[in-house]
């Protein structure tokens, strides 16, 4: 096992390293920033001076050690736009990120879950048939979009919820069905194709041989075998949900990281992207790690190997 | 064969739901079990023993419908789902082929063999492990108590079969049914399995319904014994009338099939019934047996009479085999 964890956490931080150079990479192709930080109308001659002063008329890779080390060092680097240091600023607005991919994980399983299990025990009638709809509309639906629905329903219509800002929890509730409710179906499938293969398992038929209760079959017999990947799925899919923050955070005005990297991205303040970029994809390699380790300690064939 | 049955079974019928039509896989058999005996039902695959085990048990696929005219156990319906929900894994108990698929992966061996004692008796966790442990015991399993803590996939398949064994003793059932226990098994392992669940059966005196296509086993083991043909059971009778005087030409050769020590050298090719099983969809009339069978003759293809000869039972148009 902790072989298995040592060799799973090299491989992520590799992939981590690998993701910050081709963003850092691509950041710079996508725009000059000496002529960012020289600001409008600026002359040839200052353009030059800050690219020296900055030290951007070395070679990229040069600059890209430099700016890793930095990291490394804790260090991300100053805003543009801000002129505060970007771990503060970063510091700053995750919390409400983590809390909006978090409940919206929380949403997607606590409704996909329950309906993957009845669409697998009703297989082929019309509960399976609802539960395949439902997923299907999650995902046609671009979730700006169920977003902008939702505002229609419950801030405009009913009143009931604000339409931006991010000062109480309800400013979470819709952001959390919209976010949510686009990564359910992917669950839902699994859990479904999951209890179906689980379900006519020949330790199913042992389980009921032995006279258990239904609810016992199908929870602790069945349920246990076909979650197991729901919970790495679960991992990725809040990676997936952080960097997906960067739309609904828009939308709703919501000050997380998402809404900074879309401001940063409108404002050219390059090392506030680039930061949040990195950000969000060590979270997304590390909650992926997370995943196979939960995995391989569900599964005691790996675990107990 | 009934009176003080254990289990009795009249008339039963399952039919499946298939794409080509109804398939009858057990065609109205009648059979019962006494206290402390062993019943084979032994037959070809697909002649619906397997469908007859799962049939009692109430364990038979969403595609199957079942029909009885008795299915009892003790005087009680165990054609009514709320019996058997009693009854199953507690009186009654049942082991499968597959020791390997058979164990739930994800759990422990202790904890497998303790739930149905504690869901079925209300037992504390002690007093349900205290059990495992005598019973993993008798049934030769060194270090019970460390067996306990183990999964399934870190015990091999003889061993998880003693488990599989184990479990279904676990409530003191008073039937046991066990379908094909050795098939999956290494032949040495196989023997060993055998001799435990005699044994076994004598000892705690329970009632043994064995289900196998291996007429050698049926031979080691049977009190009584049901030769299962295309659904329907074809000779029914006491073991030493099946094996010293059968009646109906399928169990003849099923009996010349069993290979003999000294008779068959290595190597050598069994003795087998030419031709295959006939289609179990749709009705069938006269003898399901006549393509396969030496002495068939034109009448076979109507109506078979079922014939007696005290408590032997044959299905044939031949009084006595020539
Ligand atoms: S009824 Fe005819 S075909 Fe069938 S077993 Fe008897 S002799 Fe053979």
């Amino acid at each position: 096992m902790l072989r298995f964890a040592t060799r799973r956490l090299a491989l992520a931080l590799l992939v981590a390293l690998t993701v910050s150079a081709i963003s850092f990479f691509l950041l710079r192709l996508s725009g000059d920033i000496a002529i960012a930080l020289a600001g409008e109308g600026a002359r040839d001659i200052d353009i030059e001076a800050i690219r020296a002063q900055y030290g951007l008329d070395r070679p990229l890779l040069f600059q890209y050690g430099e700016w890793l080390l930095q990291v490394l060092g804790g260090d991300l680097g100053t805003s543009l736009f801000f002129r505060t240091s970007v771990g503060a600023l970063v510091l700053d607005k995750l919390p409400v990120t983590l809390i909006l991919g978090i409940s919206s994980l929380l949403f997607a399983l606590l409704i996909s879950i329950p309906l993957g299990v009845l669409a697998a025990i009703y297989r082929n009638t019309w509960i399976d048939r609802l539960a395949l709809s439902i997923a299907v509309v999650g995902q046609a639906l671009p979730n700006f979009f169920f977003a902008l629905i939702l505002v229609m329903i419950f801030s405009i219509g009913l009143r009931w919820l604000p339409v931006s800002g991010s000062g109480s929890w309800q400013n979470f509730v819709m952001p959390t069905i919209a976010l949510g409710y686009y990564v359910a179906p992917a669950f839902m499938r699994l859990v479904r194709a999951g209890m179906v293969e689980v379900l006519s398992a020949d330790y199913i038929r042992t389980a009921r041989a032995k006279g258990l209760s239904r609810r016992s079959v199908i929870v602790k017999h069945a349920l246990r075998n076909a979650v197991v990947p729901v919970v790495s799925l679960s991992a990725v899919q809040l990676g997936y949900l952080l960097g997906g923050s960067v739309v609904i955070e828009t939308i709703f005005a919501l000050d997380g990281l998402g809404f900074l990297a879309y401001e940063s991205i409108t404002q050219k303040d390059f090392p506030v992207t680039q930061a949040v970029v990195m950000l969000l994809s060590v979270f997304y390699v590390l909650l992926t790690f997370v995943g196979d380790l939960v995995n391989a300690w569900l599964d005691p064939r790996i675990r107990v190997a | 064969m009934s009176g003080g049955a254990i289990l009795d079974v009249r008339h039963l019928k399952v039919d499946l739901a298939t794409e080509r039509g109804t398939l009858h896989a057990v065609r109205d058999i009648s059979f019962s079990v006494e206290p402390g005996r062993t019943l084979c039902i032994v037959g070809e695959s697909g002649c619906g023993k397997s469908m007859t085990s799962l049939a009692i048990m109430d364990l038979l696929p969403k595609s199957a419908r079942r029909t009885a005219e008795t299915l009892s156990f003790r005087g009680e319906d165990i054609g009514s789902p709320k019996v058997m929900g009693r009854l199953r894994g507690d009186r009654i108990a049942m082991i499968f082929q597959e020791p390997m698929t058979a164990l739930n992966p994800a759990y422990t061996i202790g904890d497998q063999l303790c739930e149905a004692y504690r869901h079925h008796r209300k037992a504390s966790a002690r007093e349900a492990r205290e059990k495992a442990i005598a019973l993993l015991e008798r049934v030769g399993i060194a270090s019970a108590g460390d067996r306990l803590g183990q999964f399934p996939h870190q015990l091999s398949g003889g061993l998880r079969q003693r488990v599989m064994i184990a479990m279904a003793l676990m409530c003191g059932p008073s039937l046991l049914i066990a379908d094909e226990p050795t098939t999956a098994l290494d032949v040495t392992i196989q023997a060993q399995i055998l001799r435990l669940l005699a044994e076994l059966q004598e000892e705690l005196g329970i009632a043994l319904v064995l289900i196998t296509h291996d007429l050698g086993i049926v031979a080691r083991i049977a009190d009584d014994v049901a030769v299962m043909y295309a659904g329907q059971i074809v000779e029914q009778g006491k073991a030493g009338d099946i094996f010293g005087d059968p009646h109906h030409p399928y169990t003849r050769g099923l009996i010349d099939c069993i290979p003999q020590p000294g008779k068959t050298r290595p190597g050598e090719r069994l003795g087998t019934i030419a031709n295959t099983v006939p289609s179990l969809v749709g009705e069938m009339r006269g003898c399901a047996f006549r393509d396969r069978c030496p002495h068939a003759r034109p009448v076979c293809a109507e109506d078979v009479p079922e014939r007696r000869a005290g408590d032997h039972m044959w299905r044939c148009v031949l009084e006595a085999l020539p």
